[in-house]
């Protein structure tokens, strides 16, 4: 059973109690009316309908998994953070405090949502749906397991890779202009040190990526992560996983890197003007794309689902992203954050170059035939 | 001003200190923290820290110890106590001080001043409430009659006269083993009023001892750590009005009748004599309440350095 195959059966069962209404209406009302309903039962019953309703309820299963693992992320962060500095972390609401994300949405929910008067009004609207949607894009091509897939009559999406990194980096844009829209000095640093950051980490993490895709011959997830089936890509590319590792904290703006929103220098950095649960989900997004982030490393350096069959797939590869999401939390309890020329030069003189080994590496392991 | 221009010599620090030992320090202590520590929060609601017992929180007043001269209302920088006036059954007219703790820092300036330790600060520090006027506490809620002095003042056995009594017998004077009583007579009225001299006086309580008609009594003071400010009387000035005496909060001033000054009536009877106040320094707070209260600018209060001073070079005072 796959997720194509739980969507299809779970719509076919949907549409059928939808139609049982429909064609009661149709064989109650007389003439055209009753033709016109029964019309309307073949048509939702049809396999175009049906495979496109599949497609949305699939991209609600998806969606709604990966933000159980976001809240959960949230909860680990806040809880392995608290042990680390010796405090209690969130502990009131739910078991271990678990539903206290749940609880802070809903009070960032009654706040007053405040637009500043010297605003760019539509850029202001606009930044945080680009930066929001753009973030959740990310989720739809990350599979879990070989049949938990977002696909179309179970054919992956060709290239997913590729298309997860293109809409990564999209966010600085939007960063850039939700900086420049709240017409506020801190906000503008934030998104001009954002777009400047990413930027400069973009370049080390695709080569590194490349050099997977090398080994790999694929553009694909399932591919990339079927030829892992032997050995990690992160023992053989030990290099670019370490380069990937620091480009994705960059990428998802975690403390060591996290000067777009530097507390101490610039407020709250370039959500700073964003109030009430416009903030939350600006929040919710950066552990979003945490979330892609390590289940991307997962699969791309930690050989993804495979492992000993007495787990399921899926359990395999959530743990995998969970242990790079934990060192993430550990960089973050024990790194002070670097300063704007160290991260520049970081990104430009030490990255790159390891990237470029890396690559020389993959290339020399593939045209020796070792994989 | 020389400039430094040489930049200070940054210390290098390898990748091994800037990464690896700091994450291996939090690692040892989520480590150490998960098998054999405890977190350090205290969870608030549930459990309480015990606060140090020189904590600065809340005030208690003691309504019999406070004997109203105000001195914590003046001395309170941020003006956020007043004085009430109040229609006590047990204590009659009296005028207490409240506390507005929307404006207190807590610098326990007013326990520091009183002259009495009746104004105390207790640990209670829970005073968040929905509106200002709640953290406004009045005197009666700060009333806590009973409550012990954590930290008491030093103190003094003072020879505190009574003034209404003295007949002026000059037998302290004589028995003094320091001399240092004068028998000072106050002109017009034709009494004596013995003066303590208490730079010289060893507090040896013969005096009070000896007082045939228990003048002298020897009476705890407590020693406030402010220069006392003390009364200058002018008595040119002086209508005999009485209204210092009623203000004084520890007996200082008494009225003294000054025979001779009494006028005679159309009718043949004659009026009472005019007064003058006398002060007894020694029992004197230098709460300034008397200067408040005199209409007529004869009083003024001058701290007490600069009364010596002006005893010196011959000035006279009182």
């Amino acid at each position: 059973m796959d997720l194509w195959g739980i969507s299809y059966e779970l719509t076919s069962f949907l549409i059928d109690i939808i139609n049982f209404f429909i064609y009661g209406l149709g064989w109650l009302l007389p003439g055209v009316l009753g033709d016109a309903f029964n019309g309307l039962g073949d048509w939702l019953a049809s396999t175009g309908v049906l495979n496109i309703l599949t497609m949305i309820v699939e991209a609600l299963i998806v969606l709604i998994v990966a933000i159980l693992n976001v809240i959960t992320l949230i909860w680990i962060d806040r809880k392995l953070l608290a042990r680390m500095w010796d405090s209690r972390g969130p502990f009131y609401v739910g078991p271990l405090g678990y539903f206290q994300n749940i609880a802070d949405g809903l009070k960032l929910f009654l706040k007053q949502v405040i637009t500043p008067s010297k605003a760019d009004k539509l850029s202001y609207h606009v930044a945080p749906v680009v930066f929001i949607g753009s973030s959740i894009l990310i989720l739809a091509v990350i599979p879990l397991s070989p049949g938990f897939a977002l696909s179309y009559e179970r054919a992956p999406i060709p290239g997913g890779v590729l298309f997860a990194f293109a809409i990564f980096a999209i966010a600085p844009f939007s960063i850039l202009v939700a900086g420049w829209a709240q017409n506020n000095k801190y906000t503008l640093i934030g998104g001009m040190r954002s777009a400047a950051q990413m930027m400069s980490y973009e370049i080390p993490l695709l080569l590194s990526i490349a050099s997977v895709f090398l080994l790999a011959g694929s553009f694909n997830f399932g591919d990339v992560v079927e030829a892992q089936a032997n050995i990690w890509f992160a023992i053989p590319l030990f290099i670019g996983f370490v380069v990937f590792l620091v480009c994705i904290v960059a990428e998802i703006e975690r403390i060591p890197f996290d000067l777009p929103e530097a507390e101490a220098e610039l407020v709250e950095g370039w959500t700073t003007e964003y109030s009430g649960m416009r903030f939350g989900f600006f929040l919710m997004t950066q552990y979003i794309r945490g979330y892609a982030g390590c289940a991307i490393a997962a699969a791309l350096f930690l050989g993804g689902w495979h492992g000993p069959s007495i787990i399921p797939d899926e359990i395999w590869f959530l743990s995998k992203a969970y242990i790079v999401f934990l060192i993430f939390v550990w960089m973050r309890a024990s790194l002070p954050r670097i300063r704007t020329d160290q991260i520049l030069d970081l990104g430009w003189k030490r990255l790159l170059p390891l990237a470029m080994i890396n690559l020389i590496i993959a290339v020399a392991m593939k045209t020796s035939g070792w994989f | 001003m020389q400039v430094n221009s040489e930049p200070a010599k940054r210390e290098k620090v390898s990748f091994t200190g800037l990464v690896l030992k700091p994450m291996w320090a939090t690692l040892v202590q989520v480590v150490r923290n998960s098998f054999r520590g405890k977190p350090n929060t205290v969870l608030y609601p549930r459990e309480r820290l015990t606060v140090p017992p020189r904590y600065r929180g809340k005030h208690v007043l003691s309504f019999t110890r406070c004997i109203g001269c105000g001195q914590c209302v003046k001395i309170c920088p941020n003006d956020c106590m007043w004085m009430k006036k109040i229609n006590d059954p047990d204590l009659g007219k009296i005028e207490r001080p409240g506390v507005d703790y929307s404006r207190c820092l807590f610098c326990g300036l007013c326990v520091e001043i009183c002259p009495t330790d009746a104004i105390l600060m207790t640990g209670e520090y829970e005073l968040s409430a929905y509106d200002r006027k709640e953290i406004c506490f009045e005197p009666e809620e700060l009333r806590a009659d009973d409550f012990p002095v954590r930290e008491p003042k030093e103190s003094t056995l003072l020879p505190a006269l009574d003034f209404d009594r003295c007949k002026g017998k000059e037998e302290c004077a004589k028995i003094c083993p320091v001399h240092c009583i004068e028998i000072v007579e106050i002109e017009k009225t034709g009494r004596k009023k013995p003066e303590i001299d208490l730079s010289v006086c060893t507090l040896c309580g013969k005096c009070a001892e000896l007082c045939p008609e228990k003048a002298f009594e020897m009476k705890e003071k407590l020693i406030v750590m402010f220069e006392r400010p003390l009364p200058v009387f002018d008595p040119a000035e002086c209508t005999g009005c009485g209204a210092c005496s009623r203000a004084c909060p520890s007996d200082v001033v008494y009225m003294v009748e000054m025979p001779g000054t009494e006028k005679t009536k159309p009718d043949g009877r004659k009026t009472k004599p005019k007064k003058l106040a006398v002060f007894v320094l020694e029992k004197c707070i230098g709460c300034g309440r008397c200067a408040d209260a005199c209409k007529f600018d004869c009083l003024k209060m001058v701290p007490e350095s600069q009364l010596r001073e002006s005893e010196k070079e011959g000035v006279r005072v009182e």
